[in-house]
């Protein structure tokens, strides 16, 4: 027994720093092949003696400082998706038929029709309506972004609702509180936590998919890329930058996700 | 409070709504509306130097800009340059989100049915280019060969045989049998021979925009004499807000560029010194 207490920590330290040694050289191994798939890329595109580092240093800022055009339409986008969203779920969950007709309607449009349709149709087709329809090019990207994003955040958000048991709602219905309280105090704040950790993707994929409003001129990183590429024939360099800036972009924002729902999911613990 | 900077707010809105109809010109002009603001929105696609690019701290330099930069100071506003693509200029119905282009388009019959015109302010040669890769040196070489043109430009027009040039020389004829492929910017018909693709081997554009292609190292030769020369104006949106008054103020400073020699001498300065305002 005396002896038992004295060889078992002995064993399990062993056992901790086998254990330990074996995570260093799997993150060594992580970080070797990332250098390894970096390197080859790289090599693959100096191999054609078309990186020119002058560009580079001459136009990334430029480029970069698109980023804030991207992030700023992703923002606004993703803020009237979400209102456009919880509307939309009410609707879908609605028993009335007029409700539930309109948002099942703006689901299967959106759905139905590729965004970059979507965005040539708002910008170039609505203003021969009525000139009141008229947007400029930010504004016409960020509706269009948000009215399609919407509408998949709908589903979404339909199913988020419906995920929160059914006894929260029957047990504050017991206590008395009107319908309309229930849903604002009950199971929306629930509601809210179970979609979070999917706006958070759905704004994501946003800032990849703002690219798409470079075609209506908007100066945000992809349509600063292909101007101050085509007309030195640099777009090898110039797409590289942006795909970078987005890459920058999207590991920024997934971490600030991963936080956000470790907070989120605080009141589960 | 609420009351109070609501009506604020609506006192405001009837402000701005007030000052902006002051006429100055004629009532309802755009040129009342254009010198009410202090600001000509002005259309440029930054991906045709010498005649408009971007600069890396995002402002725009070439001789359409100078020459937009000159037609605001005329009238006395200063200029807001909006990007939209070419193709998107010259389809007309501009929705009000520019006042003008002086983006060196041509003037064409089927375009003087969605666009007016100034007198033109400079005429470009088109020129045919061969890809080194083909060995072509002639015009009729490119016979049956694909041929490269930007979206909605002269250029593709010539190739499909519908191009009516107003105020320009008769064009040549077309190289038999000739292919077209398009993107929606001349210049990317260059980065797609720079890229290393082999789907075309003319490229047919303006003879500025092939200089400056080949001075960037595009693996184009020039072929022949140029195939057409046209005749390039400053626009205005026939279906846009009433602007008799802008037009007539604009034909008046092109007018006055041509005779003072500032155009001739923009010319010089951005196209290698050549004079490019008159047809030679």
């Amino acid at each position: 027994m005396i002896e038992a207490v004295g060889t078992r920590p002995a064993l399990f330290e062993q056992i901790e720093r086998a254990e330990a040694a074996s995570r260093r050289w799997f993150r060594a191994k992580f970080a070797l092949v990332w250098v390894v798939i970096m390197a080859a890329l790289f090599a693959a595109f100096a191999s054609t003696d078309n990186l020119d580092a002058d560009f580079v240093a001459e136009w990334a800022p430029y480029i970069l400082g698109g980023a804030g055009i991207t992030v700023l339409v992703s923002v606004l986008s993703i803020a009237l998706a979400t209102v456009l969203a919880l509307v939309g779920a009410l609707g879908r969950i609605s028993r009335r038929s007029i409700p539930y007709g309109i948002a099942s309607f703006y689901v299967s449009l959106v759905r139905g029709t590729p965004l970059l349709v979507q965005i040539y149709i708002i910008f170039f087709s609505l203003p021969q309506i009525s000139p009141l329809l008229i947007l400029p090019a930010i504004a016409g990207g960020v509706l269009a972004l948000g009215f399609n994003y919407g509408a998949y955040m709908t589903e979404i958000f339909r199913a988020g609702i419906q995920a929160v048991p059914r006894g929260q709602t029957e047990a504050a219905r017991a206590l008395g509180m009107p319908e309309n309280l229930i849903f604002r105090r009950i199971v929306l704040p629930q509601a809210i936590r179970i979609v979070t950790p999917a706006i958070g993707n759905d704004f994501i994929s946003m800032i990849k998919d703002s690219a798409l409003v470079s075609t209506i001129g908007v100066q945000e990183v992809l349509w600063r890329a292909e101007n101050a590429g085509r007309p030195t024939l640099h777009t090898l360099e110039a797409f590289i930058i942006a795909g970078l800036v987005y890459w920058g972009l999207t590991i920024v924002f997934s971490f600030v996700q991963e936080r956000l729902e470790k907070r989120m999911a605080r009141g589960d613990r | 409070m609420r009351p109070m900077r609501t009506s604020a707010l609506l006192f405001t809105g009837l402000l701005v709504l007030v000052t902006g109809c002051q006429p100055s010109a004629a009532p309802d002009d755009l040129l009342s509306t254009i010198q009410a603001n202090g600001v000509i929105r002005v259309a440029t696609d930054p991906a045709y130097p010498p005649q408009s690019e971007l600069l890396p701290d995002g402002t725009y330099q070439g001789f359409d800009i100078d020459v937009a930069e000159r037609i605001a100071e005329e009238l006395g506003v200063t200029v807001e340059y909006i990007t939209p693509d070419f193709s998107e200029v010259v389809a007309g119905g501009w929705a009000g989100r520019w006042d003008i282009s002086v983006g060196s388009v041509t003037v064409t019959a089927e375009r003087e049915g969605v666009l007016d015109f100034t007198p033109a302010y400079y005429y470009t040669p088109a020129q045919m280019a061969a890809t080194t890769a083909s060995g072509i040196t002639t015009l009729d070489g490119l016979a049956g060969m694909t041929i490269c043109v930007g979206e909605q430009t002269t250029y593709q027009f010539w190739l499909e045989g519908t191009l009516e040039l107003v105020g320009s020389p008769e064009p040549a004829a077309v190289p038999e049998g000739a292919q077209l492929t398009t993107f929606s910017t001349d210049t990317e018909c260059a980065d797609a021979i720079a890229s290393g693709r082999t789907d075309f081997e003319g490229w047919l554009t303006s003879s500025t925009t092939l200089a400056n292609a080949i001075a960037n190292d595009a693996a184009f030769v020039s072929v022949g004499d140029p195939v057409f020369y046209e005749a390039l104006a400053v626009a205005t949106d026939k279906a846009g807000p009433a602007h008799a008054g802008l037009q007539a103020e604009l034909d008046r400073i092109i007018a006055e560029m041509h005779s003072d020699g500032s155009l001739t001498a923009l010319s010089e300065q951005w196209f290698d010194g050549l004079d490019l305002t008159t047809v030679e």
